[in-house]
């Protein structure tokens, strides 16, 4: 009998010596993983991952996700485990708070300093990394949203870019009356599209009252966006929002004659060897309400974060700062054919290169994209709401009382 | 007998504890922790924090969860109804045809896929601007209102799973003991009469572990509808299992799907004993 324990106690020591932790001193690392929810990126992450090894001896391997529900479970049990990925990408706003408050994200506030120092970074853009004064990651990406149209579309039609509010819907009107569609919208995980461009269009000072609990989803403002949503659907402007086609194939194929999406969304048109100016153009679209006295445009900036106790932090550091560079940037935005968070890089495609010239220059309100300006609980029963009311445009009111509901519950402790 | 006990029960701990070792650390530990994390509020990220039945009072008060036990329901009556029900009549109609089994075969080859691919390949069908549309000429809604998008993800597992039950209940058919019919035809009975009152209950067994398997595959229904519709739109197409996922994993508010959880696991243990008691007894 005696025995028995003692083997039943040896193999549960060794089961939970397999299962226990590690003890070992940080290892000097020569490749990085880097995950990400950007599975459809991987090549251009294997690109930089060459670069970099070039550059600073240091390699970088992409481990890309697809499904970001799952992404975020992963990187959240990282976090007590010690399957700790080196570098990873995650959201601005109350995600990058919720995961700081963990004490475990590495703090970059010498990188940014020196960043910023060198004019790699621009200070506007600190406040999106910033955290009870310091700041952590670095951005992964920066977008500015705007709408894609389709160039060939918009001749056959002779239309032009809008500059009024009243120029763009007298488009979506003519390409009705020729049978075609204007705007792309979805129900699945961008359904919040519509909202955000409109309220920054109508009331952007609304908008970021909204998105800190100062006003409800239910106040008459946020009414009378919700019924201007309805009347361009009603109006039969968007394709159906249950259509499942990739939004740059849309594009591409004229399915609907515009696409509003973050300048993100050229890295699909790459994809697709459309050429700027010829197939397709950008252009920022303009305020619903005329008298506000700048155009509203929404920003999103993604971060690229490491962590203290990963299992060669140093390394992690090291690469960030790499990532701010110039050199390091040229490449990431023209694989890509994107804009980028470095002031010095030279965008190549004309539209992007001017918006974003713009933008720093000032010519725009710049609003918090919906997606990292609103709490994650809030943010979940306000996507489940718009994609409810892209289905069914009459139950506005019912879904804005939902989404309240959820602010409600969310503001009652965190205020 | 006599010596062989003793070496036995010496080593009877070592024997089993690997086995039990891993029963206990995939099994009854999770389970225990979901159950804990029930009772607490939990972002997946700080330590959980005690709430007591919060998250069960507020399971009373959310129609999203109302919807997916509505939805649930839907799943389970039709189950029984399509793969289960017609199942047994191909099983029925073919089992003692020449040549039956090609008859079955057809049947059979859509359960070689698995849950998520199966929705793979009818997500191009029945999206707004997919093949059904075109092939029938209508312009419906397959997947975007509700309980439409439900029965049409039914009759998507419907093609699946008809295969498997058909074949199950062939088995059961052929296990028969032919004396009780042979009986029953000299006596005169034939058609509905001789499967209604001597096939049928020859059958039970066999019935009851396959409507026992059907009724907890669609009690935890997840993967079709996760890659059809992700619940939506809006949460219309949602089911427990879903309403579990979308709470822990999208909404971060673990506390409250393992919420969900424990209700499921509840549901499907109640409903499986219940049924179970029923048939045994």
């Amino acid at each position: 009998m005696i025995r028995s324990r003692v083997v039943t106690l040896g193999v549960a020591a060794l089961f939970l010596a397999a299962c226990g932790g590690n003890t070992e001193a940080p290892q000097k690392k020569s490749e990085l993983s880097l995950y990400n929810d950007k599975g459809a990126w991987s090549k251009y992450f294997d690109e930089m991952g060459a670069l970099s090894k070039q550059q600073i001896s240091l390699g970088m391997k992409p481990v890309g996700y697809t499904d970001s529900a799952q992404y975020q479970a992963f990187i959240k049990a990282s976090f007590r485990t010690n399957v700790k990925p080196d570098l990873f990408t995650w959201q601005t706003g109350g995600m990058l708070e919720e995961i700081v408050k963990q004490k475990q994200v590495a703090d970059t506030s010498a990188i940014w300093q020196e960043a910023i120092k060198a004019g790699d970074l621009s200070q506007d853009l600190a406040p999106y990394y910033t955290v009870d004064g310091k700041q952590y990651c670095v951005p992964m990406n920066v977008a500015y949203w705007g709408m894609f149209y389709n160039k060939k579309v918009f001749d056959k039609y002779g239309l032009q870019p809008p500059t009024t509010w009243d120029e763009l819907v007298k488009a979506a009107e003519t390409l009705k009356k020729n049978n075609v569609k204007a705007f792309y919208h979805t129900s699945v995980l961008f359904s919040f599209v519509w909202f955000e461009q409109l309220m920054a269009g109508m009331d952007p000072d609304l908008y970021d009252r909204l998105s800190t609990g100062k006003a409800k989803y239910t106040d008459p403002g946020v009414v009378q966006v919700m019924e201007k949503w309805k009347q361009l659907i009603d109006a039969g402007y968007f394709i159906n929002p249950g259509d499942k086609t990739d939004p740059g194939d849309v594009l591409k194929n004229g399915k609907a004659a515009m696409v509003s999406f973050g300048t993100w969304f050229n890295t699909s048109m790459t994809q697709r060897d459309l050429k700027a100016g010829t197939d397709y153009g950008f252009f920022a679209i303009p305020n619903v309400n005329a008298s506000l006295p700048k155009t509203s445009m929404i920003f999103e900036s993604g971060p690229l974060c490491s962590l203290t106790k990963a299992a060669d932090p140093e390394a992690g550091q090291k690469y960030l700062k790499w990532w701010t560079t110039q050199p390091a940037q040229d490449k990431w935005a023209t694989t890509r054919g994107d804009v980028s968070a470095n002031p010095k890089v030279t965008i190549k495609d004309e539209a992007l290169g001017q918006v974003t010239k713009d933008a720093g220059g000032g010519k725009y309100r710049l609003v918090n994209r919906y997606f990292e300006a609103t709490p994650p609980p809030i943010l979940t029963a306000a996507l489940d709401g718009f994609s409810k009311f892209v289905t069914e445009p009459g139950t506005y009111k019912e879904v804005l009382e939902t989404i309240q509901k959820a602010a409600d519950e969310y503001w009652s402790t965190h205020q | 007998m006599s010596t062989r006990a003793p070496i036995l029960g010496r080593f009877r701990y070592g024997y089993v504890a690997p086995a039990a070792l891993l029963v206990a650390g995939l099994l009854y530990v999770p389970f225990l922790w979901t159950a804990y994390l029930s009772f607490t509020k939990y972002d997946g990220l700080a330590p959980p924090e005690w709430v007591g039945l919060r998250n069960f009072g507020k399971l009373l008060d959310d129609p999203a969860l109302l919807t997916a036990l509505g939805n649930t329901l839907i799943w389970v009556v039709g189950t029984m109804a399509l793969p289960v029900g017609l199942g047994l009549l191909v099983a029925v109609l073919s089992y003692d045809l020449k040549g039956g089994v090609w008859y079955r075969v057809p049947f059979m080859l859509p359960y070689a896929l698995s849950g998520a691919g199966l929705a793979m390949v009818w997500s191009p069908i029945l999206s707004h601007d997919g093949i059904a549309n075109i092939l029938l000429g209508v312009d419906t809604a397959f997947l975007q209102k509700a309980p439409h998008n439900t029965i049409a993800m039914l009759l998507v597992w419907t093609w699946q799973q008809l295969g498997v039950n058909t074949l199950l209940f062939v088995v059961g058919l052929q296990s028969i003991p032919k004396a009780p019919i042979e009986a029953a035809r000299i006596d005169g009975a034939s058609g509905w009469t001789l499967f209604r009152h001597v096939i049928w209950p020859l059958m039970a067994p066999l019935t009851a572990v396959v409507v026992g398997l059907a009724l907890v595959a669609s009690l935890k229904t997840f993967d079709i509808v996760w890659v059809l519709t992700q619940g939506g739109p809006g949460r219309n197409s949602e089911t427990l299992a879903v309403t579990m996922y979308k709470d822990t994993f999208v909404a971060s508010d673990y506390g409250y799907g393992a919420s969900v959880a424990v209700m499921l696991t509840v549901v499907t243990g109640l409903a499986s004993f219940l049924y179970l008691r029923r048939q045994v007894r």
